[in-house]
Formats: C-alpha cells, sequence, structure tokens
C-alpha cells in the first residue's frame, strides 16, 4: 500500500483543505435556495480562493500573488457581490427555487461529474511546486460543478453565479499549475471579470426588469 | 510600421467615445471614416513582414494581417450598410440615444476584434476575445426585446462559459511552457512556437482540446453553438453581419494560435482530429438545420455554423493547398455573409418579418438588394465566380490528396446539403413572384451602396486575388506550419 | 493508587461499564443544557436514572397479537450495545484484547442489527406509529449507509487497517495527520452520521411528541415498563457509544489512558465524560439553531453526508490528501 507512504505536509495537507473549502463552497451553491445566499456564498468561496493565494505567495515568495490575493480579493468578496447584491436590491423575488432536480438527485449528479474530473485530472502528469498537485483535480472539479449549477438551475442569479464561481475554479487551478503567471495578465484577466460581471448586472436587470421574475422559464422563446 | 498597429487601435476607440456624446450625424461620419482608415491600415500592413509594436505587446504576423483584413473589411463596409440601416424616421430605432449607442457599439466592438489578432501571446488573446463577448452581448440585447433580452443572456452565458474553458486552457499552455522558461515568463507566440517542441505532450494535448471546446463555443462549433442562431437573429442587422462575419473568425484565429503551438508541440495528428471531430459534427447538423429553417437571420446563422465547420475540417486536412483555401475562406466568408446579412436587412425591413414563409417576391419589392441578395446566398453556397469558390475548391483539391480521402467527400456532402436548404429557402423568398409585394424601391442608397461593394470583393476574390494578397496567404499558411 | 495495575480483562469490563453506567447521565445532561439555553428549568442531570428506576420496577404489557419478537427485541437491542465498547477505543489508546473482534464495519454492523432488532420488535405490535417509525428508521438507516462505507473506505486508506484504534493512533501521531483533507472530511461526514444515527436535528425533533415527525422515536411508542427501560437505556448508550467513536476516534483522541494504571484509566473516565458532555453541547447548540427537515428533505442531508465521505475517499487516492 503505497498510500500510507504519503502523509501530505502541514503546510500542503492545510493547502488542500482550503482547496476543499472552495469546492464545498460550489456544492452549497449548488443547493442554496436563496439568491442571495448564493451570493454570500460566492463572496465565501472567493474569499477562500484569495486566502489560497496568500498561502501560496507566503510559501512560495512570489510577491506578485500578495497583489493579485489583494485586488481578488476587494474585486470578488468586495466589489462583484455588492454589485450584484445591490442589482437584485428590489427585486421582490428572493426565492430563486428553480431546481429542475431534487437537491439530492443534484448533488449526486455533482458528485459524479467531480469524481470524472478528478480522474481526468488524475491521469495528467503534473508536478507543482506551489500547490500539492490534488488541488487541480479539486480545481477541476469545482469548474464541472460551475458547469452543473449552470444546467440545472433556471434562474438568472444562479447562472451568473456559476459563471464567476468558475471563474474562482479557473483561479485555483492557475494557482496550482502558473503561480508564476506574470502580474499584468492576472490583472487583465481580473479586469476582465469585472467587466463581464457588469454586462451580466445589466442583463440580469433588463431580464428582471421585462419578465419580473428571476426565473429563466420564460426563456424559451428561441428554438430551431 | 509600429505606428500604424497603434493607429489601428485607437482611431475606432476614439470614435466609439465620441459617438457616444456627439449627434448622430457626425457619428456615422466618423464611424464610417474610421472604417475606412482602419481597413486601408490593414491593407498597408499586408505586403508587410511582421510587425511590432509596443515593445512587443503588439504584434502583427502575416496570420493576424489575414484575419485584420477581414475584420476591417468588414468593419468598413458595416459601417456604409449602418448609416443606411438607420435612415428611416419613425421608428423607435432610429431615436437619437439608439442610434448613438449602437454606433458607439459598433465601433468599440470592431475595436476589440481588431485587437485580438494584433495582440501578442495567448494570455492577452483570451482578454482582447473575452471583451469582444461582453461588447457584443449588449449590442445584442440593444434592441431591448424580450427576445433580444433572451439572446443576449444565452449569448452571454454560454460564450462565457466557454470562455472559461479557454481560460484554463490558456493556463495549461501556461503550465507546459513552464516546463522550459521557469516558473515566471510571458506567453508571446515567438517565444512559445520557438519552444514548443520541449513541452510536455500529454499537457499541451489537454490544453488544446480545452481551448477548442472554449473558443470553438464562440466560434460556433456544434454541439457548442447553441447561442449562434439567437444572437445572429436578434441583434440588429449590422451587428449580426459583425458577429457573423468577423467575430467567429477572430474566435477561429484563437484556436489556430493554439493549432500553432500544439502543432509544434506533438505534431499534427492530434489537433487535426480534434479538429476534424468538431467540423464534421458543425457542417452536418447545420446542413440539417438550414433545411428546416422559416427565420431568415436564423438561415445565415445556421450557414454560419457550416462555414465553421468548413473552415475546421479544413484545417484537420494536412496538404498545405486546404490551409491557403482555410485562410482565404476567412476572408470570403466575412464578405459573403456581411453582404447577405446587409440583404436580410434590407428584406426585413421592408416586408417587416423575418418569417421567409410570408416573404415573397423580394426582387420585385427590391431591384438592387433582392437580386444582391440571391447572389450572395449562392456565393455563400458555393457557386463561381465568388471567393467561396475558390476557398472551398482549394480546400477540397487539398482534401482529395489526403490520405484520408473520406474527408473531403464528407465536405462536399455536407457543403450540398447547406447549399440545398440555403439557396431553396431564399430563392423562393426572393424570386417567387407575388401581386401583394409591398411597393418597389429600396429603402437606401447606403444598403445598396454596401453589398456592390461586398460582392465586387467576392468577385474579386474569387477570379483573381491581387497578387499580394495571396503572397500573405502563403505566408500565413507557412507559419501555420503548412509549407508549399 | 497510580501504580495499582489494572488487568487487561479488567479495563475492559470497565470499558463497557462505562458506557452502560454513564450514559443516562449524558443524555439526562445534555436534556438539561437544552432546556436551560430554550430558557426553560428542565429535568434534573438525574432524571433518566429515576425514569428507568420507574420503569423497570412497572409490569410488562405485550400487546395480545405480539409474539415473541417484541419481548426479545429490545434485550437483543441492549445486548448488542454492550458488545460494542468492547470494539472502540473508549478508554485506551492501545487495543483491548477483544478488540480486535470487529473492525470499524463489525461495529457498524451490531449497531444496525441492534436498530432492526428494535425495529422488527416495533413492527410486531401493528400499531401503526410503530410501525412507521420502523420504516422511516430502516429507510434512511439504509440512505445513510452508503456514506458509512466511505467513511470506513477513507479510515482503511488513512490506516491501511479499518480499525478504530489505529484511526485514532494516526490522529494522535501528528498534526499533519490531523490537518489531512481526508481526515477533516470523514470526521465532518461521521459527525453527520452522528446526527443522523442519534436522531437530532435536523434529521428529527428528538424531544417532539407530534407522532407525524418521529423516525426513532415512534419505534418504542407501543412498549412499557422493563423493556421500554431497556429500549431508552439502549438508545442512551448507543448515543454515548457513538459520541464516543467521534471524539476518540476521529475529532479528539486525545486524553485517553495510555497505561494499565488505574490512576490514568479513571482519568480517561473523567475526560471522555468531558468529552461526551462538550459533544452534546455542540449537539444542543445545532437543535436550538436550526429547524427539522421536512421528511422529504432528509435526503439532502444525506446526500451531504455522502458527499464529504466519497470526496474524503477521492482526495486520498488521488495524490495522497
Amino acid at each position: 500500500m503505497t498510500l500510507l507512504g504519503v502523509v501530505p505536509s502541514t503546510f500542503s495537507g492545510g493547502a488542500e483543505a482550503l482547496a476543499l473549502v472552495v469546492l464545498l463552497t460550489e456544492f452549497a451553491m449548488l443547493r442554496a435556495p436563496l439568491s442571495r445566499s448564493q451570493i454570500r456564498l460566492y463572496a465565501f468561496q472567493s474569499l477562500a480562493v484569495s486566502s489560497l493565494a496568500v498561502f501560496v505567495a507566503a510559501t512560495q515568495h512570489i510577491d506578485d500573488l500578495y497583489v493579485l490575493a489583494g485586488l481578488s480579493f476587494v474585486l470578488k468578496v468586495v466589489l462583484v457581490p455588492g454589485i450584484v447584491l445591490r442589482l437584485l436590491g428590489d427585486s421582490p423575488v428572493d426565492l430563486a427555487g428553480s431546481n429542475r432536480f431534487g437537491v439530492a438527485t443534484m448533488v449526486l449528479f455533482a458528485i459524479g461529474i467531480s469524481v470524472f474530473g478528478f480522474f481526468v485530472v488524475g491521469s495528467l502528469p503534473v508536478h507543482s511546486h506551489s500547490l500539492p498537485a490534488p488541488a487541480l483535480g479539486l480545481a477541476m472539479a469545482v469548474i464541472l460543478v460551475a458547469f452543473l449549477l449552470v444546467i440545472l438551475r433556471a434562474d438568472v442569479v444562479s447562472q451568473a453565479v456559476g459563471f464567476f464561481s468558475l471563474e474562482n475554479g479557473v483561479s485555483v487551478a492557475s494557482l496550482v499549475v502558473a503561480a508564476g503567471l506574470p502580474l499584468i495578465v492576472e490583472v487583465a484577466f481580473l479586469f476582465d471579470l469585472l467587466v463581464a460581471v457588469v454586462v451580466f448586472g445589466v442583463l440580469m436587470r433588463v431580464h428582471h426588469g421585462r419578465a419580473k421574475t428571476l426565473s429563466t422559464e420564460t426563456l424559451d422563446r428561441l428554438r430551431g | 510600421m509600429g505606428w500604424d498597429l497603434l493607429l489601428v487601435l485607437t482611431v475606432p476607440l476614439a470614435v466609439s467615445v465620441v459617438c457616444w456624446w456627439a449627434p448622430v450625424a457626425l457619428g456615422r461620419a466618423l464611424t464610417l471614416g474610421s472604417g475606412l482608415l482602419t481597413f486601408v491600415l490593414a491593407a498597408v500592413l499586408v505586403p508587410a513582414k511582421t510587425t511590432t509594436a509596443l515593445s512587443g505587446w503588439l504584434r502583427a504576423d502575416a496570420l493576424s494581417v489575414v484575419f485584420l483584413v477581414a475584420v476591417t473589411f468588414l468593419y468598413a463596409v458595416t459601417a456604409i450598410f449602418t448609416i443606411g440601416y438607420m435612415q428611416p424616421a419613425g421608428d423607435a430605432r432610429t431615436t437619437a440615444t439608439y442610434s448613438r449607442r449602437l454606433l458607439a457599439g459598433l465601433n468599440l466592438f470592431a475595436w476589440a476584434m481588431a485587437m485580438t489578432p494584433l495582440v501578442n501571446g495567448l494570455a492577452l488573446l483570451w482578454v482582447a476575445i473575452e471583451v469582444t463577448t461582453v461588447i457584443s452581448a449588449l449590442l445584442v440585447a440593444i434592441d431591448d426585446t424580450d427576445r433580444a433580452t433572451e439572446a443576449a443572456w444565452k449569448y452571454v452565458l454560454i460564450a462565457s462559459m466557454g470562455l472559461g474553458i479557454a481560460l484554463l486552457g490558456t493556463i495549461i499552455m501556461y503550465y507546459a511552457g513552464a516546463s522550459v522558461f521557469g516558473s515566471a515568463y510571458e506567453l508571446f507566440y515567438p517565444k512559445l512556437l520557438g519552444a514548443a517542441g520541449h513541452f510536455p505532450p500529454q499537457v499541451v494535448r489537454l490544453s488544446f482540446v480545452l481551448a477548442v471546446l472554449g473558443y470553438g463555443t464562440k466560434m460556433g462549433l456544434v454541439p457548442v453553438h447553441t447561442w449562434l442562431p439567437d444572437a445572429h437573429s436578434e441583434a440588429p442587422t449590422p451587428v449580426s453581419a459583425l458577429l457573423s462575419g468577423a467575430l467567429l473568425a477572430v474566435s477561429f484565429y484563437a484556436i489556430l494560435r493554439f493549432y500553432e503551438v500544439t502543432e509544434r508541440a506533438i505534431g499534427p495528428e492530434f489537433p487535426r482530429n480534434v479538429l476534424l471531430a468538431f467540423g464534421v459534427a458543425s457542417i452536418l447538423l447545420a446542413a440539417l438545420y438550414l433545411a428546416s429553417q422559416r427565420d431568415l437571420k436564423r438561415l445565415l446563422a445556421y450557414s454560419s455554423v457550416e462555414h465553421m465547420g468548413v473552415l475546421a475540417i479544413g484545417m484537420s486536412i494536412s496538404s498545405p493547398i486546404a490551409v491557403v483555401g482555410v485562410l482565404l475562406h476567412v476572408l470570403a466568408h466575412a464578405a459573403a455573409k456581411g453582404t447577405a446579412f446587409f440583404g436580410a436587412g434590407s428584406v426585413v425591413r421592408k416586408f417587416g418579418t423575418k418569417d421567409m414563409t410570408r416573404i415573397r417576391g423580394g426582387i420585385g419589392a427590391l431591384p438592387w438588394t433582392g437580386p444582391m441578395l440571391v447572389l450572395a446566398v449562392l456565393a455563400l453556397s458555393g457557386m463561381p465566380p465568388f471567393g467561396v469558390f475558390r476557398s472551398e475548391f482549394l480546400i477540397v483539391s487539398g482534401g482529395l490528396a489526403d490520405p484520408r480521402g473520406a474527408v473531403a467527400a464528407v465536405l462536399v456532402v455536407g457543403v450540398t446539403l447547406g447549399m440545398l436548404g440555403l439557396s431553396w429557402f431564399t430563392t423562393r423568398t426572393m424570386l417567387t413572384p407575388s401581386p401583394d409585394h409591398p411597393p418597389r424601391g429600396e429603402t437606401s442608397n447606403w444598403i445598396v451602396c454596401s453589398m456592390v461593394i461586398g460582392l465586387v470583393a467576392l468577385a474579386v476574390l474569387g477570379v483573381h486575388p491581387p497578387g499580394q494578397l495571396s503572397d500573405l496567404l502563403t505566408r500565413a499558411a507557412d507559419e501555420l506550419g503548412a509549407k508549399i | 493508587m497510580g501504580d495499582i495495575q489494572l488487568a487487561s480483562a479488567q479495563i475492559q469490563v470497565l470499558q463497557v461499564l462505562t458506557i452502560v453506567v454513564f450514559s443516562p447521565l449524558v443524555s439526562g445532561a445534555i436534556a438539561h443544557l437544552e432546556a436551560r439555553w430554550q430558557g426553560r428549568r428542565g429535568p434534573r442531570i438525574l432524571q433518566p436514572y429515576y425514569d428507568l428506576a420507574k420503569l423497570f420496577s412497572k409490569e410488562t404489557l405485550v400487546p395480545e397479537d405480539a409474539g415473541w419478537v417484541f419481548v426479545v427485541g429490545p434485550m437483543v437491542a441492549f445486548m448488542c450495545y454492550m458488545v460494542v465498547p468492547l470494539l472502540i477505543p473508549v478508554l485506551t489508546t492501545y487495543p483491548m484484547p477483544l478488540g480486535y473482534m470487529g473492525d470499524i464495519l463489525g461495529g457498524a454492523f451490531i449497531l444496525a442489527l441492534a436498530g432492526f432488532s428494535v425495529a422488527l420488535a416495533a413492527a410486531e405490535t401493528g400499531g401503526p406509529y410503530a410501525q412507521l417509525g420502523s420504516s422511516r428508521a430502516m429507510t434512511f438507516g439504509a440512505l445513510i449507509e452508503p456514506s458509512i462505507l466511505f467513511i470506513t473506505f477513507t479510515v482503511a486508506l488513512l490506516t491501511t487497517t479499518d480499525l478504530p484504534y489505529f484511526e485514532a493512533a494516526a490522529a494522535r501521531a501528528s498534526l499533519s495527520q490531523v490537518i489531512r483533507p481526508a481526515h477533516l472530511l470523514v470526521a465532518l461526514a461521521f459527525f453527520l452520521v452522528v446526527l443522523n444515527d442519534t436522531g437530532r436535528i435536523p434529521v428529527e425533533t428528538h424531544s417532539s411528541t407530534l407522532e407525524f415527525g418521529m423516525i426513532d422515536e415512534a419505534r418504542t411508542l407501543e412498549h412499557s415498563g422493563p423493556l421500554f427501560a431497556l429500549l431508552r437505556w439502549g438508545s442512551a448508550m448507543k448515543q454515548m457509544i457513538l459520541y464516543v467513536l467521534l471524539v476518540n476516534v476521529f475529532v479528539a483522541p486525545w486524553g485517553l489512558a495510555g497505561s494499565r494504571a488505574a490512576g490514568s484509566v479513571l482519568l480517561a473516565i473523567v475526560i471522555l465524560l468531558g468529552k461526551a458532555f462538550g459533544v452534546g453541547a455542540i449537539f444542543t447548540v445545532i437543535d436550538n439553531s436550526f429547524s427539522k427537515l421536512r421528511l422529504f428533505k432528509i435526503t439532502e442531508f444525506m446526500a451531504g453526508a455522502f458527499l464529504l465521505a466519497i470526496l474524503a475517499v477521492l482526495v486520498l487516492y488521488l495524490g495522497g490528501g
């Protein structure tokens, strides 16, 4: 049994546990019944991602990552959830209760697809200096569950949050395999996210203004 | 020549800002000027060798210039068309606010698309493409109808998810490079291409698949094309033209950049097979949808899916002549699809509907744009003497020389099926005489003008492409690893 | 007193006795604490002992149609609960002679046998609520089973055995063992399992008198007198056994006796009671801050536990997590 030999160090155990928090938050978003709680979960997830960045910055002595962690904290923990919550401010419909399947079924789907992600990444020869390799599997699982969130939940907030958290998953992946990515590029990514958030927000508002609901059930006119 | 690149990137941006504030008439004039100027600037780059600016962050090699020409050409003719599109008064669409927004958006959109082939490096490429997504999503929603909102939401959601995957692909390619360059480096193309031979194959493979899946979403490859018909049909016509002719092309450009690296890292076999799978799916499914379409603009949208399939299949053929064909196809498709959308816009405006079962006697009502729409559709279906015929001919003849001859057969069958649906519906709406069609007359001479330019360009591409252009295509194919 | 060495057999007996004797105390303390938090004065901490004494002094009533299972069921269950403490680290860090009789799965089987015999005894009466409780208990028991299995797998992967002693020893060995994600996940998953098996919110309101929401509680409605006392006592023991497993195997395997000295063993009993009260307090907080799930939403809870357990296996399987 080889597994016994590889007890992870305290460092990588802690890092992995943080990455795990990101994934568990993603699952929580999948089942969260309220739009607002979903957004708060997103903020929490972003906080975990930022902490992970600080963690890597401290252990790998990559100073750029401190800047990145700070920026992503301001943007993804404060600004984006703030903007979205504000946009939702006057929508009286708080329930995102739009599940096409029961929660248990969704979670089982998500477990299945996470397992798939784990094995896809597990077959890759990835060696990372910054974070333990299984974190890449976790990131992949986050991305896939984010897809599920977009597909299975039929309301605009879930779908938008699904996209935002997909980006969080990619961030974790980039911390694992590309911690040294130039700062300017990372900043460009973040800026892009901000623009995308604004566009998502505008369209969410337009949709809510027209349909008087956050549900996407009515968005079935275009076919063929 | 660096000033050239900077000018291409600053003029549309500045015009966009001015359009937001200035009176509509001034905005229209500036848009037209900007479109023509950028096209000229792009044309200047055609004979040039690789140009760089901003200490290497901007870079235009032959491949970039091909796509830059396609984008700026379409930008210029769309600018002409837009003047006509905005002309008739008394419509909600012609309020000053709407016009200013549309003009500002169009310029910004063109700016983002021109930027995409000019930035140097896979990471900035992703940033540029994401910028095109957010701008075009707002443009799709600009009509502010239920259907437009729905289309915009689907578009921004699906495309953003796709780009998320593409970002993952980019990061994994970065990881592949890190095995050569160490953990911190810039993802510039020449650097990547130079060292690609030492990248770990497994990682490059995953990266390429993710990139094709991600950028393929924007490009409209089946099965991740689902946003495309909605967005194309609900957007204002100038936006549809740019989406179809230019945006899909620059997304293909992004895939080509990944192809370049992958081809040098692990050889052409794997990336070609991936593209082949997506291409065949696209061309066949699009042909089916083309045969059962009632909405004129959706018909053209599915034709775009089909042509993207042609591009993907073309790249999967190993002969250099096919690669030249693919690049020519990018240009020809931009001109043909732009022209067809302009015609469709004219028809929709005249008849007040997109439903092809209710449009009859198009040629009677529209003496100029009617026949030109038919010509554009025939050009799209691959009829000589237009550019699409030449490019598809090159691709198929490359495919016949390929050991996998079946590829060429699939291509021909798909294109023929597509042509069937496309020409059947269009000719029926246009050529079937109808006594009660709306009064004869064009809505705007600007629209006629834009279509004439498009068709002339198509004919030139088809009959005898300028020598310098052919030279450019050959050099670009060379960069893609297909040496003649 | 410190130099009195106890024989293995004595400690073994002491393990069982600790559970048997102190489990009503733990239940009483929790009930008392819960009442206090709700602003009531609550029953005395020793109330469960008085209840048991009262019940044992009453006569046994057996419904006319019930057969021998009705009588034997509670006894079998009680005996099962007395066997399980032999297998798990109640007081000592070192395994007892009979500790190798069964692994975690074995313990789970014996607990399941106890639950099964109680359900059978309840169903024997034909009373509608008792049968309702039985069927629900078996259903949810089956649903939580996959989580228990995956917890076992994880423990097996972590320690290469599935003996609870070794999992506890691994966690004691180093901080990195405690902080490794697989361990955290499996501890959390087991916490949820305990929450379910002891019939606490959000699965069941354990102090409710509303039959429709009952699961475990409904099974005892038809019993009376000494048989009912055995059931009550048994359920208190089950609760304490699960607490012991939670703290001594997963969460806090510290404070166990490392030697056979009588002093350290007695100290271990005191510490164990402290830890059990602590866990009870946490459960009480959860009880008071969440609401019960609708019956059909309980599957969500099960899915959550399953998620944690399967993730534990996954992170472990793919690279040492």
